[in-house]
């Protein structure tokens, strides 16, 4: 059994302590959060200690490993604290709010043995898990171009009371919705060399974007379009729509759907030559247990697992959200040049 | 059903108007109707495809529309109907209410809350400012300040089940008037709560179903044999649960053959749905796995053509010896 902390007990720490709870080799211990009315019910009904000061949490409970759910501001000083504490930890994307607070803590993992994970959960959705197997057996051949969409109806009023409204607490469409997209562009492809035409819009937020489109340049010639924006109530839920072609084909993903058209007959038995469509539920591979999705639990029971096995984290560590991190500065930058 | 040691009054003002139920100490109380009609189609949900789903949000635009498809369903003898919590479900009931006569055989199983309303009203607002919306909105003041007093002292007390129940009883509002026949906590909910592993929640929720509206509660879930496990434990008898169950065992977690022993050994009501692994399996192939498995009360499906649904129908009896032909 290993011992685990949940810090910032909000939709996505919930979330992780109903999947971890679960858990055959885990026991959670304890639940750090501001709030006086969550503290005061999770003490009432879950089983555990509570508390309002993460330091004094970590010091006493010594958790083996810690869930940071907590506003992005804050990822920096939960993350920093749990690994002083030689706790493995598993934070809430996006990593940090600059990449010099991700160098800070990459410096301070260096000699120590822990497995870090940042929250990119899309990457263990059962389609983007399967593009980014075949974008490594580099089925397209030389690319081309891609374009990654992310839509939603997410902010659709300029309410202003959560800290995704907050610009320096980690609010806003590109931090908090769009380095979903962002990262699942590092992923599938690498992070861009240059990026261009930055434009940030605010729809019905007045202190954050609401929506963001950039353009990813790289050496080897090829290009990418960014178009992200969450306050489209055209859509039910975030939506990804990831299209990329290439020398010998195209494939266009989302969470529903896999298609792939190939040029000519591919190596691989599965496909063959024109469109190949796939949907999720053939794709859909089991979990032990499921709240809001397969890809919640295979991330949580990914990082146990790696814990458990004594193996660093591959799929979505420290370092992965550091290259997310810069690209979203970059972004950020970029934004500021006038390009009307 | 659950075992209540202490009989509470039934709060009259919040009762809906229901059937006489409930013979006394018969645990199997509700007769669940064998086949009720789901409407994912109806809100743009589909596994299989966002194009899918867009087509069927474009057509299912009005409450209309979704009307038309819900007397098809009705005059092929369909009278029961499981409904999210979705803002459009209010206009689909105010017609229920408009046309009495029209629809005296209607039963409905209400499934809440909607989570997507939940999850962006907490984006935008925050936890608390999510729960006083959903709590308040669309009440006149007067309303809320009779909310206020009623659940004041749980809200000073900020009790998790005194405000579970007024968001239950807030989702409610919309089904005032219409028969209905149990109460179902919608998966998304039924599962983090089941992770978490509060027992109280889960028997507050059955209590206060049962006391306000008289009527079972129910539960949707994705993790049909965990969920299962974990009520009996709660003390609640022979619960009814409603899940995935196909033959290819998609959203069946943690395994297809765990569902299937379930069924055999376990003292529950099941109820079926996404039979069709959302168009994954041909309708025959599908309905046959599912009316020959055991201890499946009602077959919950989806469905939006006349042909469609007669079809699924005419199979689901052909299979439960139930034939009764509609043209």
């Amino acid at each position: 059994m290993i011992k685990g902390a949940v810090v910032g007990f909000g939709r996505m720490g919930i979330t992780h302590y109903s999947i971890l709870n679960r858990h055959p080799q885990v026991n959670l211990v304890a639940v750090c959060d501001s709030s006086n009315f969550v503290r005061n019910n999770v003490a009432k009904y879950l089983n555990v200690e509570t508390y309002n000061d993460y330091h004094k949490m970590f010091g006493e409970i010594k958790p083996d490993f810690v869930i940071a759910a907590v506003p992005t501001a804050m990822h920096m000083d939960v993350v920093k604290s749990a690994i002083l504490n030689n706790a493995h930890v598993f934070v809430e994307k996006p990593f940090t709010l600059n990449s010099n607070q991700a160098h800070e803590i990459l410096d301070l993992l260096k000699g120590k043995n822990l497995v870090h994970q940042v929250g990119y959960v899309a990457r263990f959705s059962d389609i983007f898990k399967k593009v980014k197997e075949l974008m490594d057996q580099k089925i397209l051949g030389e690319l081309y171009t891609f374009k990654m969409e992310m839509n939603g109806p997410t902010v659709l009023n300029g309410a202003k009371k959560s800290w995704r409204s907050n610009k320096n607490k980690g609010g806003g469409c590109l931090y908090d919705f769009a380095s979903h997209s962002i990262d699942l562009v590092n992923y599938f492809i690498g992070p861009p060399d240059n990026i261009v035409g930055t434009v940030f819009k605010s729809i019905f937020s007045s202190n954050v974007e609401d929506s963001v489109s950039s353009t990813f340049i790289y050496k080897q010639g090829l290009r990418g379009n960014l178009i992200v924006n969450w306050s489209d109530s055209s859509y039910r839920k975030p939506t990804y729509n990831f299209e990329v072609l290439g020398k010998e084909g195209k494939i266009i993903a989302n969470l529903r759907t896999l298609k792939i058209f190939f040029n000519k007959a591919p190596d691989i038995k599965e496909y063959t030559q024109g469109w190949n469509i796939q949907h999720f539920p053939s794709l859909a591979q089991p979990v032990r247990f499921f709240v809001r999705g397969f890809e919640f639990t295979r991330q949580s029971d990914y990082f146990i697992n790696c814990i458990l096995n004594n193996r660093p984290c591959e799929v979505c560590s420290f370092y992965d959200g550091f290259k997310t991190d810069t690209i979203i500065e970059k972004i950020r930058a970029d934004s500021t040049r006038c390009y009307n | 059903m659950i075992n209540i040691q202490t009989q509470l009054p039934v709060r009259e003002h919040l009762k809906l108007h229901i059937e006489p139920i409930r013979p006394e100490k018969d645990k199997d109380y509700t007769r669940l109707d064998r086949i009720i009609f789901g409407d994912n189609q109806f809100f743009g949900i589909n596994h299989m495809s966002n194009e899918k789903a867009q087509s069927m949000a474009a057509r299912f635009k009005d409450s209309e529309s979704i009307i038309r498809v819900i007397d098809i369903a009705y005059n092929a003898g369909i009278h029961a109907f499981m409904f999210n919590t979705h803002d459009r479900v209010k206009e689909v009931c105010d017609h229920f209410r408009a046309y009495p006569e029209k629809y005296s055989n209607l039963s409905l199983y209400p499934s809440m809350p909607y989570a997507h309303k939940y999850a962006n009203a907490v984006n935008e607002n925050g936890m608390l400012g999510a729960l006083n919306e959903f709590i308040f909105s669309g009440r006149s003041t007067k309303q809320a300040i009779n909310t206020i007093i009623q659940g004041g002292k749980s809200l000073i007390k900020r009790d998790m089940i005194e405000v579970m129940k007024l968001l239950v009883d807030a989702e409610m509002r919309m089904f005032q008037g219409l028969r209905v026949k149990a109460i179902f906590l919608q998966n998304i909910v039924t599962d983090l709560l089941l992770g978490l592993g509060s027992r109280e929640v889960f028997i507050e929720f059955v209590r206060h179903i049962e006391m306000t509206y008289g009527v079972e509660a129910a539960f949707n879930t994705m993790n049909m044999p965990a969920l299962v496990d974990f009520l009996l434990d709660c003390g609640i008898e022979n619960p009814i649960v409603c899940s995935g169950i196909n033959k290819k065992g998609f959203l069946m977690t943690p395994s297809q053959r765990e569902y299937e022993q379930a069924l055999v050994e376990k003292p529950f009501r099941a109820l079926a749905m996404s039979i069709l692994a959302s168009g994954d399996i041909p309708p025959n192939e599908a309905i046959e796995y599912v009316c020959k498995l055991p201890n499946i009360r009602s077959i919950v499906f989806g469905a939006s053509t006349k042909e469609h649904i007669i079809d699924t129908r005419n199979m689901i009896y052909s299979y439960w010896g139930e034939t009764e032909d509609i043209t």
